[in-house]
C-alpha cells in the first residue's frame, strides 16, 4: 500500500473520472466529470507564472539588507561580496541576497511538504487510496488552492499524493536553482521564491485537508470547541504528556489510547506549537499549553512527565533539557529524531520498562500506534515520583547565587530582545525579583542569555520562578481550529469586502519570536475586529491571540464570533491550515464574481491584488517556514507585515508611492492605462512597533477596486488610526481620493484642504487589472 | 559592559568592512565638512531613552536646530515630536528609510534632499544594524554616523559601546561640533 502512495502522475488511476492522459509537467489534465474549463497554467513549472511575479516585482522592489557580506556556500569561497565583488561562481552581493531568501522559501516549502507527504502516505495507509477528502458542509468549492495552481479538484487521498508529488517535482527545481552556478539574476531568484510560496500552500492545503477528511477536526465549523489554553490550565494532579511540534499522527495516537482506556481522568495531554492545535482539533479535551517559546519555561517547571515531539520547530535540545527534570523524550519524526536509540520495533513493555527506570534518556518510535501506549503507560507510571521533585531553585536560592554575577553585560548582549537581564539579576541580589519578572513578560524563551553567562546561571529558569504567579495565571479559553471558510460565508461577504465595505481581512499567523511578548498580537487583533475587519488568525499567533483576558475573564475568542464575518475573529488552525485563508481570497474571486479557477493563477491573483483587502501579519515570524508562507501570500498579491526581528529576513518588497509607472493599471472595461492609488503600498514589510503596524495595516488594505463608500469607511479607520498613534492627521490622504465619494464626510473640510494644497485632480473608479488579457476583448 | 567597539549584540557580527570607532567627536569633523545635506533618522526607542532632564527626542531636536537638519522619525516616533511640538520631523518607516537611502536621487520626504550623510539612533539594535546594512551596500553616496550607544557595523562611524555617563559626555560634543562646525 505505500508503494502505491508514490504515484507517478501519469500512472494514476483515480477517483476524479476518467483522465485522457494527465501529464504533470505539460500541465494538461482532464478531469471529464468536471465541466469548469482549464485555465491556462495547471501544474505550472518554475518560469511559467514569470511573467505575472515580474510584474508584482516591477511594482514591489527587493530592498535588501544583507546579514552577511561574504558566501560560504561552496569550496571556491569563502567568497567577499562587499562592494561591487563578486564572488568565484560570479554572484553578486544582490544575487546573493535573494539566493538566501530563496533558500530559507525552499526551506520551508520543504518541511511542509515532507509534512504533507507524511500524512498522505500514513493516511492511504491506515484507510486506503480511494477514501474521500471532505473539507465540511458549505465547501462546495474545497481546495481552492489546488485547483488554482494544478487544474485539479482533490476528491480523494489519491489524489491528494499526485498533488503531493508535483509540488515535490517543483520543489526540486527551485531548491536546485540554489546551486553554484545556477540562477544568477536577482529578479529570477525572487521569481522562484514566488513559486516556492505558491507550492507551499498547495502542499499545506493538502495536508490540511487530508487530516480534517480523516482525523476528526472541525469542517469549515465557525462553531469549532473552545479549549483550555495556557500553563496554568494543566492539570499536575495527572499525569501530563507534552507534545511539541506539527505533525498530528503521533500526538493522535496518544489521545485515542487515553479515550480507549478510559484513563483521561489520569493523564492529559496538553501540545506546544502547532500540534496543539490539532489534537485539539481531534480531541477538545487535550490542551493547548503555548506558544512555540514557551518550550522551555513549561519543560523546566518540570510539570510535563513525558514530552514526545515530532517534527518543525522543536527546541532541539530537548532531551539535555528533559533530562535535567527527570522526564523522558520520545521523537517520532524521521526528520528530528535527536539522537535517540530506535526502538520502534521493539515490545511495548520493553521501551517502557527502560524509560521509567531511566536507562534511556528517550527512545526514537516511527511506529505511530506504539507512541499512545507507551507515553501514556510511562507518564503514568513515573508522575508520582516526579510530583515529589523540585525543579526550580527558590527565590532565595536565587538571590544567594545572584551575589556572584560578574556584571559582565553578557547576558544582555546575548538577548535578541536586549532585555535588561544584569539589571535584573542585580536586583535579585537584593530580593527584588519584579525586575525579573519584567524580563519574563518580553521574553521569547531562547535562553541565549544563559549560554553567554560565565557563570552558567539558570537565567531563563529564574525568570519563570520571578514570574510564578504570571504563569499560574494563564488560563485562557481559545477557540480550536475551524478549518477552511465556507462557501455561504463567502457569499455572504464576498462583495462588501470587494467594494470595501467590510474594511479588510486581516489574518494574524506564524510564531512567536515577539520583540515584547504576545500581547501585542492580541491587541493588534482586538484594534481591529473592534472597527469590523475581519480576523483570521492560525499557528502560535493564534494562541497568542487568545491568552489575554478582558474585564470579564474572556478571551478574544470568547467573546467575538467565529464567523468569516465583519468583527469576526476566527482561528483555522495550524500552520499548514494557512491556505485556508487564501482559499477564502480565492473563493471571493470565484463566488461573487464567478472566476474560473482551474489552473487560473494570474487571472485570480490579480482579482485578489486588485480588489480583496486582505493583510498577513506575522508578528513574530521567526522561520523559514514562516518565510515560505509569507511568499505564497505575495505571488497573491496580498501583503504581508512582520514585526521588527522579521527585518532579519534580509529583504522587504517595498513599493514607491510616487512612482506612477508602477501604479498604472488597465481599466478592463476600456482597456485604458490609469494611474491608481498607490495601494497596497508595500508587499513585504517590516514594522518596528504595534504603532506603526497597525498604521499600516489600516493604509495596506487600500484597494484600487474600492467603490466610494468603501474607500471612505477604510479612510475613516486609517485617518483614525494614524492620529491614534502617530499624533496627527495623516498628510497622504488626498492621495486616495479619486472623486468626492470618497472622503469621509465627517473629514470632508481637512480633507478638502489637503487636496487644495496638493494641486489634486479628480480620478476614475475603474476595473482595475494589471493583466493586458484580462481587458475586455482581450485587450487588443 | 564592553567597551569595545564590537557588536552589541554578540552574534551581529558583520563582513569584511566594519566601522571605525567614534569614541570622540572631534573624529567626525572631516567628515562633517565634506558633507553637503545632513539627515537625521530617530527611531521609536528614542522616546524611552533618557538624555539629562529629557529624553532623546530632546536630543533630536536640538540637533536639528544645531545642525540645521531635516529629521525622520520611524516606528511611530513621530508622535512624540508632535507632542512636543517639533514640526521638522516626518514619519517613515525603518525599511522604508532603508530602501530609499539606496537611491542617490532621493530628495526625502521634505523634497530637499539628497542628502550625503546620516546620523542615526534609537531603533531596536538588529534593526539599525539591518537598515544600516542597506546603506553600507548599497547606499555608498551616504556617510553613515551611528550615534546609538551600542556598537553598529555597518556605520561608517559608530559609538563603541559606552557607560552612560561617558555617552552623555559624547551627546553633548557631537551636539557642539554640529552646531558650531556648520
Ligand atoms: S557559491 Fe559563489 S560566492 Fe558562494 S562561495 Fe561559492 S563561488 Fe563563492
Ligand atoms: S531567554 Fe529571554 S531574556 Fe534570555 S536571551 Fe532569550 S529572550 Fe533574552
Ligand atoms: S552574564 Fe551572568 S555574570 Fe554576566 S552580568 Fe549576566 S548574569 Fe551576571
Amino acid at each position: 500500500m505505500k508503494k502505491k502512495a508514490y504515484f507517478k502522475a501519469d500512472e494514476a488511476d483515480t477517483g476524479l473520472g476518467k483522465f485522457k492522459g494527465l501529464e504533470v509537467h505539460i500541465g494538461t489534465i482532464v478531469d471529464d466529470e468536471w465541466d469548469e474549463p482549464m485555465g491556462p497554467t495547471p501544474m505550472p513549472n518554475p518560469t511559467d507564472l514569470r511573467a505575472w511575479d515580474h510584474k508584482l516585482l516591477n511594482r514591489y522592489h527587493p530592498s535588501y539588507m544583507p546579514y552577511c557580506q561574504v558566501c560560504c556556500l561552496c569550496t571556491f569561497g569563502k567568497c567577499d561580496l562587499s562592494g561591487d565583488k563578486r564572488g568565484a561562481c560570479g554572484i553578486d552581493i544582490k544575487a546573493q541576497q535573494a539566493r538566501i531568501v530563496l533558500a530559507a522559501a525552499n526551506i520551508g516549502c520543504a518541511a511542509h511538504l515532507a509534512h504533507a507527504r507524511h500524512l498522505v502516505d500514513h493516511l492511504i495507509e491506515e484507510f486506503g487510496p480511494r477514501t474521500e477528502l471532505i473539507q465540511g458542509p458549505g465547501t462546495e468549492i474545497h481546495a481552492p488552492v489546488s485547483r488554482l495552481v494544478t487544474g485539479m479538484r482533490p476528491r480523494t487521498l489519491e489524489d491528494a499524493a499526485i498533488i503531493v508529488s508535483y509540488c515535490e517535482t517543483q520543489l526540486a527545481h527551485t531548491l536546485s536553482a540554489t546551486h553554484t552556478g545556477q540562477e544568477g539574476s536577482w529578479l529570477d531568484f525572487e521569481s522562484k521564491v514566488l513559486h516556492a510560496g505558491m507550492v507551499d500552500q498547495v502542499g499545506m492545503e493538502i495536508a490540511d485537508l487530508v487530516q480534517i477528511s480523516t482525523m476528526g477536526f472541525p469542517k469549515a465549523d465557525p462553531e469549532a470547541p473552545l479549549v483550555q489554553s495556557g500553563i496554568g490550565m494543566m492539570d499536575t494532579n495527572k499525569a501530563i504528556i507534552l507534545t511539541i511540534g506539527h505533525n498530528i499522527v503521533p500526538a493522535a495516537s496518544i489521545t485515542d489510547y487515553i479515550t480507549e482506556k478510559k484513563v483521561g481522568n489520569k493523564v492529559e495531554v496538553g501540545g506546544m506549537c502547532c500540534t496543539a492545535w490539532d489534537i485539539t482539533r481531534r480531541d477538545p479535551s487535550a490542551k493547548v499549553v503555548g506558544p512555540i517559546s514557551w518550550q522551555l519555561r513549561y519543560i523546566r517547571s518540570g510539570k510535563a512527565d513525558v514530552i514526545v515531539v515530532d517534527e518543525q520547530c522543536i527546541q532541539v535540545n530537548v532531551v539535555n533539557e528533559a533530562k535535567k527534570v527527570k522526564a523522558p523524550v520520545i521523537s517520532t519524526s524521521d526528520k528530528a529524531v535527536m539522537g535517540l536509540p530506535d526502538r520502534s520495533d521493539d515490545p511495548i513493555d520493553s521501551i517502557v520498562e527502560e524509560l521509567v527506570s531511566g536507562k534511556i534518556d528517550g527512545a526514537f518510535i516511527h511506529d505511530h500506534h506504539k507512541v499512545g501506549e507507551v507515553a501514556t503507560k510511562v507518564a503514568l507510571a513515573i508522575m508520582p515520583k516526579r510530583r515529589k521533585m523540585k525543579f526550580f531553585p527558590s527565590k532565595k536560592q536565587i538571590q544567594k547565587m545572584a551575589e556572584e554575577c560578574k556584571k559582565c553585560s553578557e547576558c544582555i548582549r546575548a538577548c535578541p530582545n536586549d532585555q535588561p537581564v544584569m539589571e535584573a539579576v542585580l536586583a535579585a541580589q537584593l530580593g527584588n525579583f519584579e525586575p525579573l519578572r519584567e524580563v519574563y513578560q518580553n521574553c521569547i524563551g531562547c535562553a541565549r542569555c544563559e549560554s553567554a553567562c560565565p557563570n552558567d546561571y539558570d537565567l531563563h529558569s529564574w525568570m519563570v520562578v520571578a514570574a510564578q504567579a504570571d504563569c499560574k495565571d494563564e488560563t485562557h479559553m481559545v477557540r480550536t481550529g475551524r478549518g477552511a471558510i465556507q462557501d455561504i460565508e463567502i457569499r455572504n461577504v464576498g462583495q462588501p469586502i470587494v467594494f470595501g465595505e467590510i474594511p479588510g481581512v486581516i489574518a494574524h499567523v506564524g510564531c512567536a519570536n515577539y520583540p515584547q511578548g504576545g500581547k501585542d498580537v492580541h491587541d493588534m487583533c482586538e484594534e481591529f475586529a473592534k472597527r469590523r475587519y475581519i480576523i483570521v488568525t492560525s499557528g502560535c499567533a493564534a494562541i497568542s491571540a487568545g491568552h489575554v483576558k478582558d474585564e470579564n475573564g474572556q478571551s478574544i475568542y470568547e467573546r467575538r464570533s467565529g464567523e468569516f464575518d465583519a468583527g469576526g475573529v476566527l482561528n483555522v488552525g495550524s500552520c499548514v491550515s494557512n491556505p485556508h485563508i487564501a482559499g477564502a481570497a480565492i473563493k471571493i474571486a470565484a463566488i461573487f464574481a464567478k472566476r474560473n479557477l482551474r489552473g487560473n493563477y494570474a487571472e485570480i491573483a490579480d482579482y485578489i491584488h486588485n480588489r480583496v483587502g486582505a493583510v498577513g501579519i506575522s508578528w513574530g515570524a521567526m522561520s523559514q517556514k514562516a518565510a515560505s508562507i509569507a511568499s505564497g501570500f505575495w505571488r497573491l498579491g496580498v501583503p504581508v507585515i512582520v514585526g521588527p526581528h522579521g527585518s532579519k529576513y534580509r529583504r522587504m518588497l517595498l513599493g514607491k508611492a510616487e512612482e506612477e509607472r508602477a501604479w498604472t493599471v488597465y481599466d478592463a472595461r476600456t482597456g485604458d492605462r490609469v494611474v491608481v492609488a498607490p495601494g497596497p503600498e508595500h508587499l513585504f514589510y517590516a514594522a518596528e512597533t504595534v504603532a506603526e503596524a497597525n498604521v499600516l495595516t489600516a493604509k495596506l488594505v487600500i484597494r484600487p477596486n474600492d467603490t466610494g463608500k468603501g474607500r471612505s469607511i477604510k479612510l475613516s479607520h486609517y485617518i483614525d488610526i494614524h492620529e491614534k498613534y502617530y499624533g496627527y492627521f495623516p498628510d497622504d490622504v488626498w492621495k486616495y481620493i479619486r472623486r468626492d465619494t470618497d472622503i469621509p464626510i465627517t473629514l470632508k473640510d481637512k480633507i478638502h484642504t489637503q487636496m487644495k494644497e496638493n494641486k489634486w485632480k479628480e480620478g476614475r473608479i475603474i476595473d482595475p487589472t494589471l493583466l493586458k488579457e484580462q481587458v475586455m476583448g482581450g485587450g487588443k | 559592559m564592553v567597551m569595545r567597539p564590537v557588536p552589541w549584540q554578540t552574534g551581529e557580527i558583520c563582513g569584511p568592512e566594519s566601522a571605525k570607532s567614534l569614541s570622540k567627536a572631534d573624529v567626525l569633523k572631516r567628515d562633517l565638512k565634506l558633507c553637503k545635506k545632513l539627515l537625521l533618522i530617530v527611531g521609536s526607542e528614542a522616546a524611552t531613552e533618557k538624555y539629562g532632564k529629557g529624553d532623546m527626542i530632546d536630543y533630536a531636536i536640538a540637533l536639528s536646530k544645531a545642525g540645521n537638519m531635516d529629521v525622520i522619525a520611524t516606528g511611530g516616533a513621530i508622535k512624540a515630536f508632535v507632542e512636543k511640538g517639533f514640526d521638522r520631523a516626518k514619519s517613515m518607516g525603518a525599511m522604508e528609510v532603508a530602501f530609499r537611502l539606496q537611491d542617490p536621487e532621493w530628495v526625502g520626504p521634505f523634497g530637499k534632499g539628497p542628502y550625503d550623510m546620516i546620523m542615526i539612533y534609537g531603533m531596536p539594535y538588529y534593526m539599525q544594524w539591518t537598515l544600516l546594512s542597506a546603506v553600507m551596500n548599497f547606499g555608498t553616496h551616504i556617510t553613515a554616523i551611528s550615534i546609538s550607544r551600542f556598537f553598529q557595523p555597518h556605520a561608517k562611524w559608530s559609538v563603541p559601546n559606552m557607560k552612560e555617563k561617558q555617552y552623555n559626555a559624547l551627546l553633548e560634543d557631537i551636539l557642539g561640533l554640529v552646531g558650531g562646525g556648520k
